[in-house]
């Protein structure tokens, strides 16, 4: 009986086998085609700019330093918003950033591993010490949003967070210097 | 079973114990941080727990169950004794000192680092050691797979490996590849620093060896519970494997591309590019494809079994199938949690999409559901199926072993699908205690709250597992002859070398670790990351 | 615990099972088409999930790059 002979099951089996893995193979390529296609024409990439900056002499001078921090506009009128992750807080502890515009936002460690998400949006970033964090985003509604420090960094790191304001444009008023700190609440 | 049976219940018993440890201190962190133990418990116990719960879980739960199942596959598969048995014991004293090292530096509180223990942060260098130690004794336990394998083929010469050594040995040749990231890393970076014997550390390289441990890592723990799908399930469900073709090309799959996938664990890390990113998530993407031909061939082997039984109609095999056996009742249950834990993996990996997920509860939900659930509850499943061969007594019921499986199962489900919600609103990873005077981290709570219930739930599943296994040596039922692993559909006579083997399957897996870790390792000798301060952690 | 007792199964690995090859083939006639079905379904649905997540979670939460 040629229909019970194993060797005409494995053929079949293999066929339906192989039947399946072609299925499973159009739903991988279509996911990773609408990853491309995403990453190509809306600029959606995991944060990927490779920048070293030394750790151990960020606060000296430099991007990093102190009086840099915070939100500042440029004469060409990008946001760049600059912060320091560091054991346990981040400087500044509130930044304030517009609606509707892009923003950039860079971050260094002089210490340890940290990382941060901003609620509600997708920006999400390790900071690792000796390179520069970059992120891109463009803040959708008003309000005000959390940036928790989202990797262990000690036995502080549970209390590690800043404040992000987002203000309408109208509200969004750089100083003389090009620096827009949180309104006072 | 030629005398190994103390081995194997060794390596079992401290896994078993771990595990419940682990789950014990699993429960406390999740009570403390949620809105009802606000004020129980410091940051330094919080930490310290995580780090055990983590190490426990992900290194001592799994490293030893794998030796000790290894071992049984060995001698029962292969039918022949263990080649270098004293060594096998040689090792489990080594990995014990290891692992007391290990457990006395947490308690001392000189290593609260994580079981990720990213640098610079760095612990007390006899933690290190003591991991090290325990790697040490898994490799002499991937050379002993090696043997018994390369022994059995001496002597059949052209015959087709038994699937289930095939699938163990090549999870040992992949746990080789796989350690060689932590391996440098702790050896050439962290235990140097841990010692004092240098003051600054390059973090962004540190962190890409571990990443090439810290993916395949899961493979490692995963292939055991396929083993049990491809080699258990059919014969306890009263079939056949549809295909064990399939099943050895799945453990070679996993082979190659478990390894070149790791830096999708880096993808918010500002030390790589896009294009080695994106290079990742594509054999990422590859790597997604021995999963789903196992959901395929696993479900045709069930439907076997089902329509054998009387089952009738497009899906009636399905009520059918022998549910009351609890390796049945595990492969059902451990497929659920497979489909929603897969499916947040692959949201993980969707490139730009990590953004949305990355370092929050979605992602501890993740490996919790697909890790604790999928795969954890086929190591109860093997337990139970194997615990009477090792013990020569059988379960006087079947009962409290399917409530088991049903508590972890409820359990994981209820812990682990809040985390999802709670990570998309932004709930951030290892916090200690949160501020549920926020008004956005107060409307967490709830959810939170629900999450504890399924930890507790959990709790109680661990402690009737542990409880199900001691009654069964204190049973007075002899164990009966019974056969364990199943018959494919077409038994094979002969398979091509490339299924029997893995020479061929060594080389690709190198060309792929060039290709995927060349230029990203090679980057960090070209042009070093400014390094950092080294944080001793005491 | 018992070491010398006899084995508690003889667990050589091709050891026959009670299944008839009649009945295997019958049932062969039929599967995987309850699998397929199943696991197709599945995987369908983790494929719409999928998409909903990406265009209706992921993308309105802006930029990220």
């Amino acid at each position: 009986m040629s229909d019970t002979h194993p060797e005409v099951h494995e053929e079949r089996i293999l066929w339906t086998e192989l039947l399946w893995a072609f299925g499973v193979g159009i739903f991988i390529a279509a996911s990773l085609s609408m990853i491309v296609f995403t990453a190509l024409t809306r600029d959606i990439n995991p944060p990927s700019n490779v920048e070293r900056v030394d750790p151990k002499t960020l606060h000296l001078s430099g991007e990093f330093a102190e009086q840099n921090l915070g939100t500042s506009v440029g004469s060409d009128g990008s946001v760049t918003v600059r912060m320091i992750a560091t054991q346990f807080m981040f400087a500044p502890r509130c930044i304030a950033v517009p609606q509707g515009r892009r923003v950039t936002l860079r971050f260094a460690s002089p210490d340890v591993i940290h990382g941060l998400l901003i609620t509600g949006t997708n920006v999400n970033t390790m900071v690792i010490p000796g390179f520069v964090a970059q992120v891109h985003t463009e803040f959708a509604r008003t309000g005000d949003l959390l940036m928790p420090c989202h990797e262990y960094c000690g036995l502080g790191h549970s209390e590690m967070y800043a404040t992000v304001q987002v203000m309408s444009q109208s509200d969004f008023i750089p100083e003389a210097d090009g620096r827009v700190s949180c309104a006072k609440r | 079973m030629r005398n190994a049976e103390r081995l194997c219940l060794a390596h079992f018993w401290v896994a078993f114990a771990a595990f419940l440890v682990a789950a014990a201190l699993g429960t406390w962190q999740m009570w403390v941080r949620s809105p009802l133990g606000a004020h129980i418990g410091t940051p330094g116990q919080y930490f310290m727990s995580v780090t055990a719960h983590g190490v426990s879980m992900a290194y001592v739960l799994t490293t030893f169950f794998i030796m000790g199942f290894g071992y049984f596959v060995a001698v029962t598969a292969l039918d022949r004794p263990l080649p270098g048995k004293p060594w096998a014991w040689a090792a489990f004293w080594a990995a014990i000192i290891g692992v007391v090292m290990v457990l006395l530096t947490i308690i001392a509180g000189k290593a609260s680092v994580l079981f990720t223990f990213y640098p610079p942060l760095t612990a007390s260098p006899w933690f290190y050691i003591g991991l090290v130690l325990v790697v040490v004794a898994s490799w002499v336990w991937c050379i002993l797979m090696l043997a018994a394998m390369a022994g059995w083929k001496r002597e059949n010469r052209g015959r087709p490996v038994p699937l289930a050594m095939f699938a163990t040995v090549a999870n040992a040749v992949m746990w080789l590849w796989t350690t060689v990231g932590v391996a440098v890393e702790l050896l050439y970076q962290v235990i140097p620093a841990a010692f004092g014997w240098v003051q600054t550390i390059d973090v962004g390289l540190a962190r890409t060896l571990f990443s090439w441990t810290l993916h395949a890592i899961v493979y490692f723990w995963l292939i055991p519970a396929y083993i049990a799908f491809y080699t258990m399930v059919p014969r306890a469900a009263g079939g056949r494997l549809y295909s064990d073709t399939m099943g050895r090309l799945t453990f070679i799959l996993f082979l190659i591309y478990s390894l070149p996938v790791g830096m999708h664990h880096l993808l918010m890390d500002p030390e790589h590019g896009n294009g080695t990113k994106f290079i990742q998530v594509l054999l990422t993407a590859f790597v997604s494809v021995p999963t789903l031909l196992t959901i395929f061939t696993i479900t045709a082997s069930l439907e076997i079994a089902g329509r054998l039984r009387g089952g009738r109609g497009v899906l009636g095999w399905i009520a059918a199938l022998p549910w009351e056996r609890p390796t049945v009742l595990a492969v059902g249950l451990a497929f659920v949690m497979l489909g929603f834990g897969g499916f947040g993996g692959l949201i993980n990996m969707g490139y730009g999409m990590n953004a949305m997920v990355h370092n929050t509860s979605w992602v501890t939900a993740h490996f919790h559901l697909i890790f604790g659930g999928s795969v954890v509850i086929m190591y109860f499943a093997i337990a139970y199926e194997i615990w009477p061969r090792l013990t020569g007594r059988e379960h006087s019921s079947l009962a409290p072993l399917r409530w088991q499986l049903w508590l972890w199962f409820i359990g994981m489900m209820v812990m682990t699908l809040p985390w999802h919600w709670l990570g998309l609103q932004g709930q951030w990873r290892r916090v200690a205690n949160f501020n549920y005077a926020d008004p956005i981290i107060a409307s967490w709570g709830p959810l939170v709250i629900v999450s504890v219930v399924g930890g507790f739930l959990l709790l109680l599943s661990a402690l009737l597992f542990v409880r199900n296994l001691i009654a069964l040596h204190r049973s007075a039922i002899i164990a009966v002859r019974r056969p364990l692993y199943a018959l494919a559909v077409h038994p094979p006579q002969r398979v091509p070398a490339a299924l029997n083997g893995f020479g061929l399957w060594n080389v690709l897996v190198l060309v792929l670790m060039l290709l995927a870790y060349g230029y990203p390792l090679a980057q960090f000798a070209i042009t070093p990351s400014p390094s950092a301060m080294v944080h001793r952690v005491q | 615990m018992p070491v010398e007792q006899p084995s508690a199964a003889s667990d050589s690995f091709e050891v026959a099972d009670e299944v008839s090859e009649t009945a295997l083939a019958d049932v062969l006639r039929v599967v995987p088409l309850g699998a397929g079905v199943l696991a197709g379904t599945m995987v369908a649905l983790l494929v719409l999930g999928y998409l909903a997540v990406y265009l209706l979670v992921f993308l309105p939460r802006g930029p990220v790059g």
